[in-house]
């Protein structure tokens, strides 16, 4: 083994270590926290959900200058609203 | 020995996960790390999200690995500690990580279905009801085996002021992050920092005095008996702190998760991790330069009849469930880490190797169980005289099996190392607890909620959870519904096992290495539930009293319950397995 080798190793040895401690310690606070984004977002579609259809409920000025923040998260959206749920799903 | 006992399942954990599960990874399931994994295709940014195998590989062991692999072998012991080392070490090798590895590949192989889905496309509608009605009942037991065994801990007086001020730091580390925007390396220090103080704190003498004094509060001294229960007298301090300990999962349940459940927890991980190495390190330094006594005191063998809990089979088998196998694990497999899984090849170190990882944790429980059987001070922890009877609370072996391989590291004195062990143990359970009850509270809005509106209150379904888990708390003997408990988890492993097998057969797979470790368990589970169904109805025909033959009831009736139901959905899966296993022929021969 070289010694750019050895660096190399150490460096994916602690870099496994740090995510391991991660995964521990604050995988589900990172986790909760998206659940809490999604939620958000979720709220966030339906004002501008209007314009999105082409029927505007909001005065479209406000609608519209929203419109730009929504359009990059529909994709992931459509995925969580349309997707089938079962119970055991809220277990984790 | 204690060494020996450690490096012999360090040894098993290497062997089996080189030498059977990579196998069984590489030629049977034949994960493809180019395969487009749930995470992946469905990412939502939120459950379906890919993370790295490591960062997985931490949250799959902190989510599996609570009482079960701790407490279980604390008890098995009774039997002698070499079967509940092999029932260890057999155990993981050929069913635990075949269980936690497999249903995370199930769920990742169809589309992310956790338990409910699988039963549903796998079995039948009606398997889906009956796993939903068995998973109420099996979290019930959980709330009461759990909650147990905190209660008891909390009657130490040296345990509940270091806990309430890390609580408090935990309420603060909330604080400081979510609302403060505060750097997390700064929250973290600070916040660890205080609790580490508030359980030194709760050593002292004016803290335990005030805890004394409140233990005493019903007049008589600390061992005030309320009433008898199955099995021994429900004494005060336990019926009080039990109280306590369903407060504290109650705001966890009601609150929002970022206010309480999730801060808490992150402080409480840090001696979750303190006591985890320096235990595991304390064992070798004892090993090697005699700080504590290793010689283990229970002999290799006791019996094959533990007069109070039963015969060795099935008894033991269910006694000892998390660190050999746990049903548990395939609900955290399914419906966490399957989604996260970036790799299908990530699936092997993941799940099989947190499932290895807890059996060495669970061969600690063991170590600290074995190698002690009495205190200095002449207090009795198995009673040698009387079949090596467990005489306190598994809290109470854990603590001081802390307290003795803590005490190498300069500044940790017993006090503080049985404190950070029962904080360590009561950490571990309430956070498993306060996430049940959660779900507990969603399945009751689910289930009930349309015909009783008020189930949709999360007040009204988190306090009926309470009240049946009081219940189980107050009405039966711990190690009775440690026992029943410990049945439903190894009954759901079995289910786990029996899908797993019906979905490799559909796929034309070989299903034996799944198939024969869903028989045991299903064989050995169902015996033992009927086993102490029958003991419990046996036992209220005797004039003891009311709170006696109802304690008897309750786990007579929940023990047959679960039983039953087990029963039910192995015909349908059988029916399943025998139609997959036609379909993938006729697909075969195409």
């Amino acid at each position: 083994m070289t010694e750019e080798e050895k660096r190399s190793f150490l460096k994916r040895m602690l870099q496994s270590i740090q995510d391991v401690i991660y995964g521990m310690a604050s995988h589900d606070m990172a986790r909760q926290a998206l659940k809490t984004r999604g939620s958000m977002e979720h709220l966030f579609i339906l004002i501008t959900m209007g314009d999105l259809l082409g029927v505007p409920i909001l005065p479209p000025y406000y609608s519209l200058r929203l419109l730009p923040y929504v359009v990059p998260q529909i994709s992931t959206w459509k995925r969580r609203m349309l997707r089938e749920r079962d119970l055991t799903d809220a277990l984790a | 020995m204690a060494a020996v006992v450690l490096l012999i399942a360090l040894a098993v954990a290497y062997v089996g996960y080189k030498f059977y599960a990579v196998k069984i990874d590489r030629q049977v399931i034949e994960a493809n790390p180019k395969k487009a994994t749930p995470a992946v295709m469905y990412n939502d940014g939120v459950d379906f999200m890919p993370a790295s195998g490591s960062v997985l590989f931490g949250y799959q062991f902190k989510s599996i690995a609570a009482l079960g692999p701790i407490v279980g072998p604390i008890v098995a012991v009774q039997w002698g500690w070499l079967p509940a080392f092999l029932w260890l070490m057999l155990g993981v090798l050929f069913i635990g990580w075949v269980q936690d590895y497999a249903a995370a590949m199930m769920a990742m192989r169809n589309d992310g279905l956790t338990m409910g889905g699988l039963a549903y496309k796998f079995i039948s509608p009606r398997a889906r009801g009956i796993l939903l009605a068995f998973l109420y009942f099996y979290l019930l037991l959980i709330m009461g085996a759990f909650g147990a065994v905190v209660a008891g801990l909390l009657s130490n007086p040296v345990v509940p002021i270091g806990l309430l001020i890390l609580t408090l730091a935990g309420i603060l580390a909330g604080q400081m992050t979510y609302r403060w925007k505060m750097d997390l390396v700064m929250t973290t220090i600070v916040t660890v920092l205080i609790a580490l103080i508030g359980i030194w704190l709760g050593t002292t003498g004016a803290a335990q005095d005030i805890v004394k004094a409140i233990n005493a509060m019903a007049g008589t001294g600390d061992k005030h008996i309320l009433y008898n229960t199955p099995y021994g007298p429900m004494t005060w301090p336990k019926f009080f702190w039990g109280i306590v300990a369903l407060a504290f999962c109650y705001l966890g349940s009601v609150l929002p998760i970022w206010r309480f459940a999730q801060p808490v927890n992150y402080v409480s991980f840090w001696f979750v991790a303190l006591g985890l190495v320096g235990s595991v390190l304390g064992v070798f330094v004892a090993a090697l330069f005699g700080t504590t006594n290793v010689s283990f005191q229970i002999p290799a063998f006791v019996t094959w009849n533990q007069p109070k809990l039963g015969w060795l089979w099935p008894m033991l088998f269910v006694t000892i469930s998390c660190g050999a196998i746990s049903g548990w694990h395939s609900l955290v497999s399914t419906a966490g880490t399957a989604r996260q899984l970036e790799k299908e090849t990530d699936a092997l170190p993941v799940g099989a190797g947190a499932m290895f990882t807890e059996a060495v944790l669970a061969t600690m429980a063991l170590i600290f169980a074995a190698t002690a059987i009495a205190k200095p001070d002449g207090s009795i922890l198995y009673d040698a005289k009387n079949m090596y009877f467990l005489k306190t609370g598994a809290g109470g072996i854990w603590m001081y099996g802390m307290a003795r391989f803590l005490s190498w590291i300069p500044g940790i004195s017993p006090a503080m190392g049985g404190a950070i062990g029962a904080i360590f143990l009561a950490v571990m359970a309430l956070t498993v607890m306060q996430l049940v009850l959660r779900f507990m509270r969603v399945a009751s809005a689910e289930l009930v909620g349309d015909k009783i509106p008020a189930f949709k209150n999360p007040h009204v379904g988190t306090i009926v959870a309470i009240l049946f888990t009081f219940l189980i708390l107050w009405t039966a003997f711990w190690q009775r519904i440690w026992v029943l408990f410990g049945g439903a988890n190894q009954l759901f492993a079995g289910l786990a096992l029996l899908l797993i097998t019906i979905w490799l057969a559909s796929e034309g797979r070989k299903y034996a290495w799944a198939f024969w470790p869903a028989v045991f368990m299903y064989a050995t589970t169902v015996m033992a539930l009927l086993v102490v169904a029958w003991k419990s109805f046996v036992a209220m025909g005797s004039a003891k009293g009311a709170a006696f033959a109802f304690g008897n009831a309750v786990a007579g009736l929940i023990g047959l319950f679960l039983a039953i139901t087990a029963i039910v959905l192995a015909i349908d899966g059988l029916k399943s397995l025998a139609k997959a296993k036609q379909k993938a022929a006729a697909r075969a021969g195409d």
